[in-house]
């Protein structure tokens, strides 16, 4: 299986606008400052089901977790 | 009965609208459907003022100086809570309950003549008002009206033609309910992944996804909110009694689904259970006026301003076309818009002003004026127009 790349994460983020993404956005880009709230999260948690069949729950959630996308990345590669 | 100024609707705009008429020395009648005044603020629990501060500032500065400044002053005296940044904006939280006090107390002091538990059920330039409570109805003739109603009820009794968003645009509605028992912490972003584990499970609905929660401030009290599609019976309609109920019904029960679930699955929630039901669903946008001058988004994004600017939108586009959060769209270089005087006089009529949500503006711009700051001041500039 191929690893996620953080530009599969930014680029599931766009095609998916659960936040306005800054135009600059990396690695590092703090996505919960960018809009990410608990609202996005819930349906964040079931894209990365539907997309990486990765299954979070309320213990997996947080800004070390999905606070930026290379973290997601991260947290998606780990749970797969 | 006789008036100077007439306000329809005691929410947020008709609430500063009547204060501001009645410190002018006009002898202002208020007519509230509820109990209380607030509306959206007290008899829907939207506990946060946005609009209040100025976009991007590095300190909560006010956008429009007098009854915005005042009413979020004598909040801060009663929760004890100071402005909150979250993003580019500041907001400040407001607890239900202390806003009907205070606006009690506001009206109270600027000698306004409330009439609660009544609505308008005719109007008639001159103006000749119908009002009726519990099936008795009385006349009150006015020198001005004011509609701060939010629905443009006064537009619709006037039988003109108001602007409306299609169904599948209109911003969505949001039900509000409070909840106690809480023990510990509030972790918005856990509830978020223990509502999804509950729709997997089958526990929940899928329109449960979205319901979030924020401490109220006071002790063990939590805000819960759902952003619902409005679609329960068909197209989405806030001015259609069925649609209405069955916002209402459904808010009840996902709500209380999501708590009970919570109660057996979070822990802190233990001893939860929900301990007051919003007197009625939010709804955020249905008819608005037709005005001398219409406000668009594209003004709002551009910061423009007009000769006869009466009031600064200092909200972002806060648009909510989906139950799946809020997209907001910031003006450039994060300048407040002005809101000109023509926006709340009512085209065609002499004497009749429009405050809050349902002035006169296109969808886009609606998504920013509508908000309580922003309310305050356009209910504050037509109890200045009406009085002059």
């Amino acid at each position: 299986m191929v690893d996620c790349a953080v530009d599969d994460v930014l680029r599931m983020l766009g095609e998916e606008q659960l936040i306005e993404l800054p135009s600059d956005a990396g690695a590092e880009t703090d996505l919960f400052a960018a809009g990410l709230d608990s609202m996005a999260v819930m349906q964040l948690i079931v894209v990365l089901e539907e997309r990486w069949g990765v299954v979070l729950g309320a213990a997996d959630v947080g800004r070390d977790t999905l606070g930026t996308p290379g973290r997601m990345a991260a947290t998606i590669n780990a749970r797969r | 009965m006789r008036a100077d100024v007439l306000v329809i609707g005691g929410g947020s705009a008709g609430l500063a609208a009547a204060v501001s008429a009645a410190r002018q020395g006009a002898r202002t009648v208020l007519v509230e459907r509820h109990g209380m005044l607030g509306g959206m603020g007290t008899a829907s629990l939207v506990h946060t003022f946005c609009g209040l501060y100025l976009i991007d500032g590095d300190s909560p500065e006010f956008a429009n100086d007098g009854l915005p400044r005042e009413i979020a002053g004598r909040m801060e005296a009663a929760t004890g809570r100071g402005p909150v940044k979250m993003g580019r904006v500041w907001v400040l939280p407001q607890h239900p309950v202390d806003f009907a006090t205070i606006a009690d107390e506001l009206i109270r002091e600027a000698g306004v003549e409330r009439l609660f538990h009544s609505e308008l059920i005719s109007l008639e330039p001159g103006w000749r008002a119908r009002v009726v409570c519990r099936g008795e109805s009385f006349e009150i003739e006015s020198a001005s009206v004011i509609d701060a109603s939010g629905d443009a009820v006064a537009a619709a009794l006037l039988d003109v033609p108001d602007e409306r968003t299609p169904s599948e645009r209109l911003q969505r509605p949001a039900y509000v309910c409070g909840v106690q028992g809480v023990s510990g912490e509030v972790s918005g972003l856990e509830l978020a992944g223990r509502i999804v584990e509950g729709i997997r499970a089958g526990f929940l609905p899928k329109s449960a996804m979205g319901m979030h929660f924020r401490a109220s401030g006071r002790p063990g009290e939590i805000f819960g909110t759902l952003d619902l599609t409005g679609e329960e019976t068909g197209s989405y309609d806030p001015t259609d009694p069925a649609c209405l109920s069955a916002l209402e019904s459904t808010g009840r029960e996902h709500a209380r689904q999501v708590v009970s679930y919570f109660k057996d699955h979070q822990p802190g929630w233990e001893n939860a259970y929900v301990a007051h039901w919003p007197a009625r669903a939010g709804v955020r946008e249905s008819r608005r006026w037709v005005g001398e001058a219409c406000l668009t988004g594209d003004e709002i994004l551009s910061g423009a301003r007009h000769d006869d600017d009466v009031a600064l939108a200092s909200w972002p586009l806060e648009l909510r076309e989906t139950n799946r959060g809020p997209k907001l769209r910031y003006p450039d270089g994060g300048e407040a818009a002005g809101i000109p005087a023509g926006a709340l006089r009512a085209r065609g009529f002499e004497r009749l002003f429009v405050a809050g949500r349902c002035l006169s503006c296109d969808h886009d711009a609606q998504a920013s004026i509508r908000v309580m700051g922003t309310c305050f001041a356009t209910g504050e500039a037509a109890g200045r127009m009406a009085t002059t």
